[in-house]
């Protein structure tokens, strides 16, 4: 029984490290996004979204999980890297990155009350207020 | 434009003081290194046969205010250890975002000559320890003046056109000699294209470049004095037009990254000879690991036609020689480093490089260790 126990403990811990991440945008918005769209948002090399409206991606702060799963499952970097491209951007006055919240909640709340907001949170704690669009395991 | 970058100071001011409608920004960057050469009596890119931690230690600060209606105001500060620390407004320019593709900056901006010049201070944003110095060897660092960045989707590409054009004073090195300089009329075309796992860049700039040596001002003048007047006229640098012609092109794939640039820069009517720098790097990423390994080469031949009529017997002949000789540079290095990321804004770097001067035919060794970080 013990054993069953550690057993289903282990697959628990096991899911939560390998929780996926999902892209999220307000409710309202109809198009859908590839990882590639995605990329090009939280990287700044694009700044619309496929309807042409303006896109602002938020990012989640270092110390979040689910952003070193964002980082190498969507955008394809370390998140070392990513700083790194970000700081050639910023520090030449060709872009700034994206704001940084420090929860899910709190992207859930930006994304819920403005149509051009894109974020990206934990898989399971996705809720009816927002839209996913893009789901990465 | 010292008025100008005045009046960014003061804006930048203004834009501090009224919170209600600037969003402030406060950045930086910095790098400790040390590094020594490996044998007695060597020397390399100013380093000696003992520790120094000063050559290429340096702090940047970067404030920016985000103003309403997509304009901002952004001031870099850069102290270095090879400058006692004293420090110097490298970036100081507006901002305006004239539509999501276009966008114009005006005030103190670098002169982008090569690939990594825009950010050569942000050694985090790179893998090496330094830029390869062979082709990184153009110091006329700021410009003051504007630039126009125009991004696009050609054909499948993300382009980027960078139009600049601007002044600059200041000291820099020509042919390992610090002058006064001032360029003028300068301007670049830069061009950018990047898809998947490949990027090229292409870039060409100009500009009438005026420099004065004080210690060869006394030789030409020696010149004239004794009816020499058009060699001393072949000494100048005086508003000579100059071309400076870059290619960069990057591989990256797989964790794989390959970087070569290639540049060409000519000196119009002058005895400066015509510059060729080249290098390419390749580095694998693995984990927080990237270890990398890289050749550069350098080729200016002198313009020995300078004094080729003259007399061998002329009492200047030998220091004449002596100087236009002195430009000629052939030399290649190899090195061999690694970046280790240990910490989510720092990275911690060691790089060993061997040059080879095949005109002096002198070796050296450098070792050089440190850790870049940004905030």
């Amino acid at each position: 029984m013990s054993k069953l126990v550690s057993l289903i403990i282990l697959t628990l811990l096991t899911f939560q490290a390998q929780a996926g991440t999902s892209v999220i945008v307000h409710p309202s918005n109809s198009f859908s996004l590839t990882a590639d769209d995605v990329t090009r948002l939280f990287t700044g090399r694009s700044k619309t979204f496929p309807d042409g409206r303006t896109a602002v991606p938020v990012n989640l702060t270092e110390d979040v999980a689910v952003r070193a799963v964002f980082d190498e499952k969507v955008l394809g970097r370390s998140s070392s890297q990513i700083k790194a491209h970000w700081s050639k951007l910023l520090f030449t006055g060709k872009g700034t990155p994206p704001k940084e919240v420090d929860s899910d909640q709190e992207v859930i709340d930006l994304v819920k009350s403005n149509p051009n907001i894109i974020g990206y949170i934990s898989s399971e704690n996705a809720t009816g207020d927002v839209k996913v669009v893009l789901s990465v395991d | 434009m010292r008025l100008l970058i005045y009046t960014l100071i003061i804006g930048f001011s203004l834009g501090v003081s009224s919170k209600a409608n600037a969003d402030i920004r406060f950045n930086g960057f910095a790098s400790v290194k040390a590094g020594t050469t490996l044998g007695s009596g060597e020397t390399l890119y100013k380093y000696e046969d003992e520790l120094s931690w000063r050559h290429e230690t340096l702090v940047g600060l970067q404030f920016g205010a985000d103003l309403q209606q997509d304009l901002s105001v952004t001031a870099q500060l850069v102290g270095r250890g090879s400058e006692s620390y004293e420090t110097n407004l490298e970036w100081a320019y507006i901002s305006y975002r004239i539509t999501d593709n276009l966008k114009f900056n005006a005030g103190r901006i670098r002169t982008p000559f090569y690939k990594y010049t825009d950010f050569i201070d942000v050694g985090y944003a790179y893998d090496w320890v330094r830029v390869p110095q062979s082709v990184y060897n153009l110091n006329f660092t700021n410009l003051d003046g504007v630039s126009l960045y125009y991004t696009s989707q050609l054909m499948g590409f993300d382009s980027t056109l960078h139009l600049t054009a601007g002044s600059n004073d200041g000291r820099p090195e020509i042919a390992g000699r610090k002058v006064d300089g001032k360029v003028r009329g300068g301007y670049g075309i830069i061009w950018e294209l990047n898809r998947d796992f490949f990027t090229v860049r292409l870039a060409h700039l100009g500009g009438e470049l005026t420099a004065s040596d004080p210690e060869l001002n006394g030789f030409t003048e020696m010149l004239r004095g004794i009816g020499y007047a058009s060699l001393a006229d072949d000494l100048l640098l005086d508003d000579s037009h100059s071309d400076f012609n870059g290619l960069a092109v990057t591989l990256d794939k797989y964790d794989w990254v390959l970087v070569s640039e290639l540049t060409n820069v000519t000196f119009e009517n002058s005895f400066v000879p015509e510059q060729t720098g080249f290098y390419v790097s390749l580095g694998h990423r693995m984990e927080s690991f990237t270890p990398y390994i890289s050749y550069e080469k350098r080729d200016d031949s002198a313009k020995r036609e300078i004094y080729a009529d003259v007399p061998q017997t002329a009492p200047f002949y030998s220091d004449l020689a002596g100087l236009i000789d002195s430009l000629a540079v052939d030399r290649e290095a190899w090195s061999l480093g690694m970046r280790y990321d240990f910490h989510s804004s720092a990275a911690f770097k060691v790089q060993l490089t061997h040059s080879d001067n095949k005109i002096t035919n002198e070796q050296n060794q450098l070792l050089t260790f440190g850790i870049d970080l940004v905030f």
